[in-house]
């Protein structure tokens, strides 16, 4: 006979599951901050590193918690100027006659007669801690019901609900009574409720600093916080629960979506108070909020903390826990009525089997049942939009979210949009280039919702694709060019709009127009790409599949474009997308290298020299240039040959150095040779290339002088290094070994390992032109297409330098004899 | 010549095989080939490295060493080639959420190039063979895992594949349903299918497959057809003798440290 075990006590079941779940949190947290410091599977992990992960998770709350807590004071400080300071220079005008008060006034101020309020004290712009004002109270009851609503929103917008699995139809299993297991799952929900924790204690913490209670104000702000939790807790146990209970897992999850949304909405206006200049409808809010709101549970908790004696303390905090108990006993009863007949979600089965019967119905009628458009496009792009079609949540993430982002940050701001959309007479005064950042940001917002998730959207049916015989980077360019075609609806939208509303459509915003109608799919590319990379379709938790460093990246390049369109300068405008489009093609080759090892967890791919090495090289090159000037700044006479040589050479020899360094140390594959078997064939070619660029370039020289354009830059330069007997070493040496190097040697070799030779040749001449002065970039542009050229018949760089020095030489030699 | 012909003979060919995990080495170097037309079967203990060897095959994980070949080309360089000839059953199908079974082996179907008609026709052909075509319009990630499976498998034959590979394919079916694909194997494998399958069900192996492989622990321990592997252990002893007998964990000389479970598991 087996021992009969008593179960578990109620409160020791509770602490055990609230245990749990702060468990599964700390697991999560430091899965998600720890986890990108080793690729290996967690065997690998040691304890040092474990060790480090804690201290960053560490490092995060405290940050968060700083900057609720910075959120809320301005809050406060806001509403206290809006509120106190207007009403005391309004009780100044008033003095005499009360009529005088506005009709919002009317509704907030005077409802109280002076009797025991009064004492309160209504101070300046500067507020000291104390017991804070009646309008002001009233204002912060508002804000913390908000703040409530927003935690309840965001718990129940949280995965959680729209997970297939239910918790509770495990927990039930447990041996506990059904009382004690709700309750302890409403313990559990308040206290291991990260997001709420976060965003109403601090904001509790500075009512109470606020309301003078000094350094108890911690303990307070805590005391006043747990009722409030307990209470979004039940309110989201009741709702999930019902929701599970009555609604088919498809619809949840769209549900939830539309939750996630009115979450982020309602925390912007919660937090739109703590904004530098809060929008004038929270503040009319603030000011009429109701009194009987004031004795929910959010108002008593202000109230308490802000208890002027000892017994108005009692009788706040009397009533909010009397008032807090009560719900919880009747929404424990309502749990329990609500699963009366049994813990079983609402099969997704037989609502499926119903949907079924309809679609069966619908499909009997015509063979081809697929509508005419659904023949557009690729098999892949017609499932992604199929997708779209169904997966509200995908939907509403992709296309309404970075409306809903962009309008509320407009409309809550008021910056470009908020002029630019609140009538025709304010839009007056936005410019052309504006409305092209607005396009674009949001473009490039919706982007970064879709494009960048292409990985993670397929999630574990990944493995799909791996079946198919089509290498995965040419169906995720199918999905690129969907989302640019898609995300260009919101630029094609927001100019149709400019130019109705302006009623003008000058060259410049048609320019513009362009600008961003290119930016689109080279965006579209580049988050595509990141996204391989930001995304970890091996992780088992869904919040951890994205890494955030990629979408900072992809932030930041998006930034990038942003210049593009807003500098006025035509030829920085075409570098910049140059360099974009270039940049693109970079990371699309790395993606690609990338894309079979996606699903392993232990390999990766072998270093190969890339279009990526090129960029960062040539950068480094500039930037040593940069350095090395500034270094030399001083030691030597301005504008001498000699120190640009010698800040040239440095910069150039360094970063030969490095980049062959590090290729030599990772063993990497495809590092460009100067020399090698084939060099007869390298000379020729190199000539041949030299002679032909030579001769564009002096055919242009000559059509410059004769266009009359005095002064064109290379003729200063080579003016001014001609006094130098240096310069035949930088122009016909250094130069060419150092720029071959790079732009030849791994950009050309980069993009010519992924594309075919003319694209390659091409976009390497692009780029080799876009980083020189506007005025000799055509030159430069034959330069470097005959220099790929030269190097593509032998893949020498022997070639490419003979074809640069040859150019250079012809061109200096020419100058001074001109 | 000669060579010419082994090779096309020869349809699997795993030439020093090896995948390793860090420090772990999921499977030792595998040396080891299957004929055209032969259903081989890969036995083995949970985590003996079955499911890494079957994902190699692939391309879903890329080999620490050694290559694997398909009708002669790279599993991993010539990838897409390899896929046009063959259809894979995972272990543990998960499908796209909000799309209906026949919309995804529809999908499936025209990915491998077949035109919209033809990837309908096909469709209902397997879903209705495979007894699917009651649920052929709910979403796929409602499925319970029978049918999962059947709709992995109609994945894996939509396209007649020249090499079937399978992973567990009748793990969570009915008895009748295990039957059936069975039989739908056997039927494969008589008209010309290769068929390389790893399974746990000794006598499904022993009734279908015409040669058999035992992996343990990383390393390939048995091979031969079911008669020879049970002559080899001691006469007249029954296919699960000896697969006790070759992953007996007491009978290796050292045992290496590791889990037990691998990570294919």
């Amino acid at each position: 006979m087996s021992t009969q075990r008593a179960p578990a006590s109620p409160l020791r079941a509770a602490g055990l599951l609230v245990r749990l779940r702060l468990l599964r949190l700390l697991n999560q947290a430091s899965a998600a901050y720890g986890r990108r410091l080793g690729r290996g599977k967690s065997r690998a992990a040691t304890p040092g590193k474990r060790r480090n992960r804690w201290m960053l998770t560490a490092l995060v709350v405290v940050f968060m918690l700083f900057s609720f807590g910075n959120l809320a004071r301005q809050s406060i400080l806001n509403l206290h100027k809006a509120l106190d300071v207007r009403a005391d220079v309004r009780a100044g005008a008033a003095a005499g006659a009360r009529g005088a008060v506005g009709p919002e006034g009317a509704a907030a101020a005077p409802a109280q007669p002076p009797a025991p309020a009064t004492p309160r004290r209504i101070r300046g712009p500067a507020l000291v801690p104390g017991t804070l004002s009646e309008p002001l109270s009233r204002g912060l009851a508002m804000e913390m019901s908000l703040l409530c609503v927003v935690v309840l929103l965001m718990s129940l917008g949280g995965r959680e609900i729209a997970k297939p699995d239910w918790d509770l139809e495990w927990l039930v299993t447990l041996p506990l009574g059904m009382r004690t297991l709700l309750w302890s799952r409403l313990l559990e929900r308040s206290l291991a409720n990260p997001s709420g924790l976060l965003i109403l204690l601090p904001a509790a913490v500075l009512v109470a600093w606020y309301a003078g209670l000094g350094w108890w104000a911690p303990a307070a702000g805590a005391a006043a916080t747990l009722p409030l939790l307990l209470l979004t807790a039940l309110g989201r146990t009741l709702i999930d629960t019902g929701l599970r209970l009555a609604v088919a897992p498809s619809n949840l999850r769209n549900l939830q979506a539309a939750l996630s949304v009115l979450g982020v909405v309602m925390l912007y206006i919660a937090i739109s108070t703590g904004t530098p200049s809060p929008p004038d409808f929270i503040l009319d809010w603030a000011r009429g909020f109701p009194r009987w709101m004031q004795l929910l549970p959010p108002g008593l908790a202000i109230d308490a903390l802000d208890a002027p004696d000892p017994m108005a303390l009692l009788r706040s905090a009397a009533t909010l826990a009397g008032e807090t108990a009560l719900v919880l006993l009747l929404g424990v009863r309502l749990l329990q009525w609500q699963l009366r007949n049994g813990v079983v979600a609402a099969s997704s089965r037989e609502t499926a089997r119903g949907a079924v019967a309809s679609a069966a119905a619908g499909a009997a009628a015509p063979p081809g049942r697929a509508p005419r458009w659904f023949a557009l496009g690729t098999p892949v792009q017609r499932r992604e939009l199929r997708l779209l079609g169904r997966d509200r949540n995908f939907l509403i993430q992709t296309l309404v979210l970075p409306l809903v982002l962009v309008g509320s940050q407009l409309l809550l701001n008021g910056g470009i949009g908020g002029r630019a959309f609140s009538g025709a007479s304010g839009f007056a005064g936005v410019s052309d280039s504006a409305i092209a950042m607005l396009a674009f940001g949001i473009a490039a917002y919706m982007l970064m919702l879709s494009a960048f998730q292409t990985i993670n959207s397929e999630g574990e049916a990944l493995w799909m694709l791996f079946t198919v015989p089509r290498t995965l980077d040419s169906i995720l360019a199918e999905k690129a060019r969907l989302w640019a075609a898609i995300a260009l609806v919101y630029p094609a939208l927001i100019f149709a709009a400019g130019i109705a509303l302006t009623g003008h459509m000058g060259l410049e915003l048609l320019g513009l127009a362009c600008v961003v109608l290119v930016g689109v799919p080279i965006y579209s590319s580049i988050a595509v790409s990141l996204g391989v990379f930001g995304c970890d379709p091996l992780a088992q938790e869904v919040r951890t599949r994205i890494r955030p460093t990629f979408i900072y990246l992809y932030t930041l390049l998006s930034g990038l474009y942003t210049y593009a369109i807003f500098t006025s300068d035509w030829s920085q405008k075409l570098v910049l997308i140059l360099l974009s489009a270039l940049l693109a093609m970079a990371l699309w080759q790395k993606a690609r290298d990338e894309l079979p090892y996606l699903l392993d967890p232990a390999a990766a791919p072998a270093a190969t020299v890339s279009t990526a090495d090129g960029l960062m090289a040539a950068m480094l090159f500039f930037v040593l240039q940069g350095a090395a000037a500034l270094a030399l700044a001083d030691t030597t006479r301005p504008g001498d040959g000699g120190r640009l040589i010698v800040c040239y050479t440095f910069a150039g020899a360094l970063t030969y150095a490095l980049v062959r360094g590090v290729y030599w140390r990772s063993k990497t594959l495809g590092v460009p040779a100067m020399f090698g078997a084939k060099w007869r064939q390298a000379l020729a070619a190199g000539a041949a290339g030299g002679g032909v660029a030579a001769a564009a370039g002096i055919g242009y020289l000559v059509a410059m002088r004769a266009l009359a354009f005095s002064g064109d830059p290379i003729a200063e330069t080579a003016n001014a290094l001609s006094r130098s007997v240096w310069l035949p070493l930088l122009l016909v040496v250094a130069a060419p070994l150092f720029e071959e190097f790079i732009f030849r040697g791994l950009i050309f070799g980069g993009l010519r390992r992924t594309w075919g030779a003319l694209p390659s040749i091409g976009a390497s001449a692009a780029v080799f032109a876009a980083v020189h002065p506007p005025l000799s970039m055509l030159p430069v542009f034959g330069l470097g297409l005959c220099a790929a050229w030269a190097y593509n018949r032998t893949r020498l760089l022997l070639a490419p330098t003979l074809t640069h020095a040859v150019y250079n030489g012809a061109l200096v030699l020419y100058q001074m004899n001109a | 010549m000669a060579g010419h012909r082994e090779s096309a003979r020869l349809v699997i060919d795993f030439l020093g095989l090896a995948k390793n995990y860090g420090s772990h080495a999921a499977l030792a170097p595998l040396t080891l080939s299957v004929a055209r037309g032969q259903m081989f079967g890969f036995l083995g203990p949970n985590g003996a490295g079955k499911t890494t060897t079957i994902r190699m095959l692939m391309g879903i994980l890329v080999p620490s060493a050694g290559q694997v070949r398909i009708d002669g080309l790279d599993c991993q360089r010539d990838s897409t080639q390899v896929k046009q000839r063959v259809g894979y059953l995972p272990d543990n199908p998960v499908f796209y959420d909000y799309l209906r079974g026949r919309e995804i082996l529809q999908f499936i179907g025209e990915m491998h190039g077949l035109d919209a008609a033809q990837a309908r026709s096909r469709t209902e052909r397997l879903m209705d063979e495979l007894a699917l075509g009651e649920v052929a319009e709910e979403f796929a990630v409602n499925y319970s895992m029978g049918m999962k499976k059947k709709l992995g498998l109609a994945c894996a034959l939509i396209h007649d594949p020249a090499v079937l590979i399978l992973d567990e394919p009748t793990n969570g079916l009915d008895p009748r349903a295990a039957r059936d694909v069975q039989e739908r194997l056997r039927l494969c494998a008589a008209a010309g299918t290769t068929v390389f399958l790893s399974t746990h069900l000794l006598d499904m192996a022993e009734r279908l497959c015409t040669r058999i492989g035992i992996i343990h622990r990383g390393r390939l321990v048995a091979t031969g057809s079911p008669q020879e592997l049970k002559g080899g252990v001691a006469a007249g002893s029954t296919l699960e003798e000896v697969f006790l007998a070759v992953t007996d964990e007491t009978a290796l000389a050292a045992p290496r440290e590791g889990a037990p479970d691998g990570p294919a598991a």
